[in-house]
């Protein structure tokens, strides 16, 4: 609405244009300040300096960015191809639906440091761990949009189709195909970032090529321009391939989806149901596991079974030891990763919020806000690292701000996208800002505050474990980096099951509390 | 034994009835023949059941209880020909085709052969030359409810299935339409069935008037109109015409006070 209505004004657009150009402006001026007075402090390079790095370097970085882009464009492929087989499978079998996304969910909140080393020996060296790993960044965000966008069409179009005697692959072709396109380029949009990232922490994880290995080494010598550059030039590239999706999206398809991510569907309301369907997934997750080890024949010493797994944590030995390792990692990770998610949500909500009543900064803020959202905040970590220290600060710091972009993004559009006849209701009382504010806008921004909150999840599990394992030494991704290395597959693995179990359950259950709210403040979107 | 495609269709309702999986009982039995070419109007409140009434018989909706046999074979035998078209109460256009893509599309899921000369005249007759290239988005509401009928005619059904498809257009082409879409069904004998809410409307296009008490709807007048074809707007004066009108009006407020005391019913 906001959108058909802005372009048809162009004198707006234009300016909007120029408000975003001066507020990208203001932030590079700001940066070569602040890197030219902090020169020596070997902690912020200056964007010339950058520049001057990625010219002499041209041709390392062009490499490095061809094998990078090559990787993350296949996983993008794959991971988005599993995403509408998936999203297919669901929709021709609607029982599995539930089985399907549970057991998705499940995948996604794998924590990618720990999977990237796993990967690593079950595939040897190669492209192979990046590619999976980008894949698996991107698969996620593209299935719950689609799941969606395949039942978004109201019921009368189906009508349509059938009072002329056709059924679902007419369906399909005619309505479900063109209805979720909107909302499949939503999540390939976001995908496309996504699979940069997933390929760069596969090369954080020992690859040979790449702007992740240059990343990793640039940080250990701690050269700090190559380090900005290299961080630059991936945020730049995830930017462009963020817009790109997004312009093509528009050329192809007519309105942007009224909800970008629904909260997750629980078929049983009832309690009873839930318990079923998530043994289900549980049994299906374990099945699928030892199947895949089975059937490639993969040697025990690295690719564990689940009964391994069991064993290192209940009944060997030192599963005692082991229980307690991971227990120290997990408290050293949550008192990182907690304080860093709620700030992240409340600095990005407040911030909508407070644009909103302040429209002139908005103009200035968004565009950049938007282009930052677009970067893969964790291929930055190593600047955190340098700019706040390997300590907790830098740490929370981190995934705040991976939080911070998405929430703050969505909630910005979720208060714009009150519906024009209920604007038109308080236009006709001549209502103010701040009421409007309060009745209108902020009930019409929860869903889309909910669904960042809840995709936020697994991103601040990435984020804390990124940052423990490049640089502080602690919580879980030490713990992943340490077993990697030292060839604990036990614990390894470990870590892997127990990070992505406890990861699902946040996501449920801030789902859980989405439900709830949107029931009394938004019930259309919980309508499926 | 399918029916022809080229004979109209006869509907034969007998003790239709309909109460929904949650138990609302939307249509008590209904027994009715609405013989083939003809028009029928179907008249009630609001929310007493005639989208139901309707959707039973475009054979989305399953009965009850009764049985519905058209031209001789249940509805579905009919659909499976796409020898039906139904102008839904909401217009359903698809929002990312144009006016002559919706056309087109039944002329698709129908699997007809593409008729551009057509899709022309009827997008003429229902008075949106120039906007065949525009968005449903773009349009008014009136505008789209009547893409919607030129939609439903394209295919030259055999049974054509009108719900409400004036209620939001405006009074004069309302008038203009009444006067025209007749004579594009009539010569074919299509078998028409209309919902209006507009009694003028009623007796206006239809045979016959069938006039519902609120939900569970029963029907509670059968009127025959037989006032002389083509009927011109100046009819609406005519005596006979305010006689039939004002018998609707009656048959309509008797079901009301009826509903009103259920016990009167017993
Ligand atoms: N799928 C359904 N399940 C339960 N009840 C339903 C369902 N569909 C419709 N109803 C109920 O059946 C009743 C009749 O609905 P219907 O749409 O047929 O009314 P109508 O006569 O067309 O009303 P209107 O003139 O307002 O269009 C309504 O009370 C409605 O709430
Ligand atoms: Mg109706």
């Amino acid at each position: 609405m906001t959108a058909a209505a802005t372009a048809h004004r162009p004198g707006r657009h234009t300016a909007r244009r120029w408000q975003a150009a001066a507020g990208l402006l203001l932030l590079l001026l700001g940066w070569e300040y602040a890197g030219r007075a902090l020169s020596g402090a070997f902690i912020l390079a200056a964007p010339s300096e950058v520049l001057a790095w990625t010219w002499q370097n041209a041709g390392l970085m062009g490499r490095a960015m061809g094998e990078t882009l090559g990787n993350a464009v296949l996983g993008f492929v794959y991971g988005n191809a599993a995403a509408v087989l998936l999203a297919s499978v669901a929709l021709l079998w609607p029982r599995t639906e539930a089985l399907i996304g549970g057991l998705a969910l499940l995948v996604f909140c794998l924590p990618l440091v720990a999977t990237g080393p796993i990967l690593r020996v079950l595939m040897g060296p190669g492209d192979g761990p990046q590619i999976a790993l980008a894949a698996l960044a991107v698969y996620y965000t593209t299935l719950v949009p689609l799941l969606v966008g395949l039942r978004a069409a109201p019921s009368s179009w189906f009508d349509l189709v059938r009072s002329y005697g056709r059924g679902r692959g007419a369906e399909l072709v005619h309505v479900r195909a063109m209805a979720a396109l909107p909302y499949l380029f939503a999540g390939l949009q976001i995908a496309a970032p996504a699979a940069i990232l997933g390929a760069m922490v596969g090369e954080f994880t020992g690859a040979e090529r790449g702007l992740g290995v240059l990343t990793i080494r640039a940080m250990r010598a701690l050269d700090v321009p190559a380090t900005w550059a290299l961080a630059s030039v991936s945020a730049a590239v995830a930017i462009l391939a963020y817009a790109g999706v997004g312009w093509l999206g528009r050329r192809l398809s007519t309105a942007p989806p009224p909800v970008l991510l629904a909260p997750p569907a629980v078929a049983g309301r009832r309690g009873g149901g839930a318990l079923v369907q998530g043994l289900g997934v549980a049994v299906l997750a374990l099945l699928l596991w030892w199947g895949a080890m089975e059937a490639f024949g993969l040697n025990r010493f690295f690719a564990k079974r689940p009964g391994d797994v069991w064993a290192a944590l209940v009944t060997a030995p030192d599963a005692a030891v082991t229980r307690a390792t991971l227990a120290v990692a997990l408290r050293e990770t949550a008192a990182y990763v907690l304080p860093g998610y709620l700030a992240g949500l409340a600095m990005g909500l407040g911030l909508a919020v407070a644009l909103v009543l302040l429209p002139a900064l908005a103009a200035v803020a968004m565009p950049v806000a938007v282009a930052l959202r677009s970067v893969p905040i964790v291929t930055t970590a190593p600047l955190f690292v340098m700019l706040l220290g390997r300590g907790a600060v830098g740490t929370v710091v981190l995934v705040a701000v991976m939080v911070f972009f998405p929430t703050f993004v969505a909630c910005a559009q979720g208060l714009s996208r009150a519906p024009g006849q209920a604007n038109d209701l308080f236009d006709s009382y001549a209502a103010g800002r701040l009421s409007r504010l309060i009745h209108l806008r902020l009930p019409a921004m929860l869903p889309a505050f909910f669904a960042a909150a809840r995709m936020s999840v697994p991103a601040a599990v990435l984020a804390v474990t990124v940052v423990e394992w490049l640089a502080t030494g602690r919580g879980m991704g030490s713990l992943m980096a340490m077993s990697a290395s030292l060839s604990d597959y036990d614990m390894l693995w470990s870590t892997v099951v127990v990070v992505s179990v406890l990861s699902a359950a946040c996501y449920l259950a801030v789902g859980g509390v989405e439900r709830r709210v949107l029931a009394v403040y938004a019930p259309e979107q919980g309508a499926r | 034994m399918a029916p022809d495609p080229h004979i109209p269709a006869e509907v034969v309702c007998e003790d239709l009835a309909k109460t929904f999986a949650d138990g609302t009982e939307v249509l008590r039995p209904l027994s009715v023949t609405l013989p083939s070419g003809g028009t029928t109007a179907l008249v009630g409140p609001s929310g007493c059941g005639k989208s139901t009434l309707l959707r039973m018989i475009a054979g989305l909706e399953p009965p009850s209880a009764g049985s519905l046999r058209i031209g001789g074979a249940p509805p579905r035998a009919l659909l499976k020909q796409a020898g039906l078209s139904m102008a839904f109460q909401d217009p359903s256009l698809l929002p990312w085709r144009s006016v002559r893509g919706n056309i087109e599309l039944a002329l698709k899921l129908a699997r007809r052969p593409a008729a551009p000369q057509a899709v022309d005249d009827l997008i003429r007759l229902v008075g949106l030359d120039g906007f065949a290239g525009a968005r449903p988005a773009t349009l008014s509401g009136g505008m789209r409810q009547r893409a919607a009928i030129a939609r439903a005619m394209v295919t030259e059904p055999r049974l054509l299935l009108l719900d409400e498809p004036f209620g939001a257009v405006d009074e004069l082409t309302r008038r203009q339409l009444a006067e025209d879409l007749p004579r594009t069904w009539e010569p074919r004998q299509t078998t028409t069935l209309l919902v209006t809410h507009s009694i003028t409307e009623a007796v206006m296009l239809s045979d016959r008037i069938l006039v519902f008490s609120p939900r569970p709807a029963t029907l509670v007048a059968d009127i025959a109109v037989d006032l002389p074809r083509p009927r011109r707007a100046a009819l609406t004066t005519d005596p006979a015409f305010l006689g039939l009108a004002e018998q609707v009006a009656a048959a309509l407020a008797e079901g009301v006070a009826g509903a009103n005391r259920p016990w009167a019913a017993q």
